[in-house]
């Protein structure tokens, strides 16, 4: 009697499960995964927006001209350089900082705040501030030519393609470095109080303790906020098409989602840009697995 | 001994500079956006920059709102961002709290592989699907209208995660107690599990409304009328018009920024903790 009473129950429960869980897989099976399996389905075929023939099915064609079209390479080349360029200055520095911010007693929560507050601007509007400061007349030339003693030079910051791509990357960094900063903190703060004083009481220095106990210890968080930072710079998209909207060289910044925006829109290819999105989806789910992969086998450390 | 000291007072004195010194450029970008908002174009680009401005200029702030066409539009652009990211906020909080607590507290067959499903949509970058949802949107004609801009965005895996985590150490024997005394299941989660959830509601709710606030690829996409576009769309414009001079820029975009900084500011703990929480995800 009492058996059965129970199955009730958790036939109930089963039942009240399923119905809270609907909702989202319904969701989820129109908005990310029908599009993701479309997007695939579309890269097959050739297949224009506002076309009234029907979509030709050319296998994988678009991928073939992809591969063969130096457009598309420099779009890869555009992405991994800016993603290399600012991730990398990105893991350096919020570790750098965070590592500062905990050393000292008192601030804590003031440069915590105070680094982390260009991230929560929106991106249209950081690259905007930072369009005029790059303004030939602007902030940037005037620090850069007290900095380096330089008399009314202009830098060329929109201009030349090595600086476009060197002022994404700036306007990047600056938005997210507080962000990742953060996340430092956290990892630095799970680190046992204990383990410093130990090593302090063998008479480790502050430099000692840090090479010897903080670092090893922050692996795991080193490699979530590289790959976290890594997947965040692949998306990129408002910084290049705010620059390239107001007259910067595309070229150089023509990173592959600004490639798959305007191959769509303007272009209306929407299935070369859609095999696009397939790679950049590649690229990126190659990151996520080792993320998932690293933080598995690394993610657990014994204090 | 002595020369230890004197070292680390030297070290002590130089990591306190360099904070200080970042603090100071990381922050000079915002000051500069609401000092240059309030002069004249040409004391904006006058080198050097001067950081005070001599008068409240107020002219820069007229022409972002009334627009160089005289339209208005940018209220109702704001507007449209409000509605937008309440919108997309509310319904991702209260949905990623029923699926979270569903996952949480429900065993039932299969539990486990919902939850990867679920987790498995965190790969998939917006940026890769866009063109297929734009059809999607445009079969169903939802393009240029708030139902649109709402709809791909109204639940998200990471919400799930942060609710289902948060509820997973909610004490089972009060959600027992409410069920002997006679409630519903959807009373409990109303009455019981959502008010138990302040904090990650408050976290989940932020980190939503920011990156709302944010978004410019979707609406680029489908907001086509000039009533349907929202801030970043009205920004990216007001900036390309010829006759849009640097401080009205600054302007548009210092008005676009004041809300969410006084929510930053109001409410910091939530967005910190939203950024260390994402350092939990671990799958």
């Amino acid at each position: 009697m009492r058996r059965i009473f129970n199955m009730g129950i958790e036939h109930k429960k089963a039942r009240w499960g399923w119905f809270f869980v609907i909702p989202s897989l319904a969701f989820f099976a129109v908005f990310s995964f029908y599009p993701i399996m479309n997007a695939f389905y579309t890269s097959l075929f050739r297949k224009r927006l506002l076309d009234l023939r029907p979509p030709k099915f050319i296998g994988f064609a678009n991928y073939e001209y992809l591969l063969k079209s130096p457009d598309f390479w420099n779009s890869v080349k555009a992405t991994f350089i800016f993603t290399l360029g600012t991730f990398i200055p990105i893991v350096v520095f919020s570790l750098l900082l965070a590592v500062f911010i905990m050393s000292r007693r008192r601030f804590h929560k003031f440069f915590q705040m105070a680094y982390y507050s260009p991230a929560v601007l929106s991106s249209v509007v950081a690259a905007a501030i930072w369009l005029l400061i790059f303004d030939p007349r602007g902030l940037a030339n005037t620090t850069m030519n007290t900095l380096l003693g330089t008399v009314g030079k202009d830098y060329k910051w929109l201009a030349t393609s090595g600086m476009v791509r060197l002022s994404t990357i700036l306007v990047y960094f600056w938005k997210y470095i507080g962000y990742f900063t953060i996340i430092f903190i956290t990892g630095l703060a799970s680190i046992p109080q204990s383990l410093h004083e130990a090593a302090r009481i063998d008479g480790a220095n502050g430099w000692k303790d840090f090479w010897h106990i903080t670092l090893p210890l922050l692996k795991p968080t080193t490699v979530l906020v590289s790959i976290m930072s890594m997947l965040q710079c692949l998306k990129t998209f408002s910084t290049q098409y705010l620059f390239t909207q107001s007259g910067a060289p595309t070229e150089p910044i023509n990173v592959i989602t600004l490639n798959i925006y305007n191959t769509a829109i303007r272009d209306h290819n929407i299935g070369r840009a859609s095999a696009m999105s397939i790679i950049l989806f590649g690229i990126m789910l190659f990151f996520t697995w080792l993320q998932f992969r690293v933080s598995k086998s690394g993610g657990e450390v014994d204090y | 001994m002595k020369t230890i000291r004197k070292q680390s007072v030297v070290v002590d004195v130089l990591i306190w500079a360099f904070l200080i010194v970042t603090a100071i450029v990381i922050l000079a970008p915002i000051v500069f956006m609401f000092t240059a908002s309030l002069m004249p174009s040409k004391d904006i680009l006058k080198m050097p920059y001067p950081w005070i401005p001599k008068d409240f200029y107020m002219d820069n702030y007229t022409q972002a709102i009334r627009g160089n066409d005289g339209s208005f539009i940018y209220p109702r652009n704001i507007l449209n961002s409000f509605i937008v990211a309440g919108a997309v906020s509310l319904s991702t909080v209260l949905l990623s709290a029923l699926t979270g607590y569903g996952l949480a507290k429900f065993p039932f067959k299969g539990r486990n592989l919902v939850f990867l499903l679920i987790m498995a949509t965190m790969m998939i970058p917006f940026e890769a699907i866009m063109i297929p949802l734009y059809l999607v949107a445009t079969s169903l004609k939802i393009q240029n209208s708030y139902v649109g801009l709402i709809l791909p965005f109204m639940i998200n895996a990471f919400g799930i995660f942060l609710m289902r985590q948060y509820l997973i150490t909610f004490p089972d024997e009060i959600i027992d107690a409410a069920r002997i005394d006679g409630s519903g299941e959807f009373s409990i989660f109303w009455r019981i599990i959502l008010p138990n959830s302040a904090p990650a509601i408050a976290t989940l709710a932020i980190l939503t409304f920011r990156s709302q606030w944010d978004n410019l690829l979707w609406p680029l996409l489908i907001s086509q009328s000039e009533e349907m576009k929202t801030i970043p769309l009205y920004i990216v414009k007001f900036a390309m018009e010829k006759h849009t001079n640097e401080g009205a820029m600054m302007a548009a975009a210092a008005i676009a920024s004041i809300p969410i900084l006084i929510l930053f500011l109001a409410l910091s703990k939530y967005f910190v903790s939203g950024a260390s929480l994402h350092s939990s995800r671990k799958g």
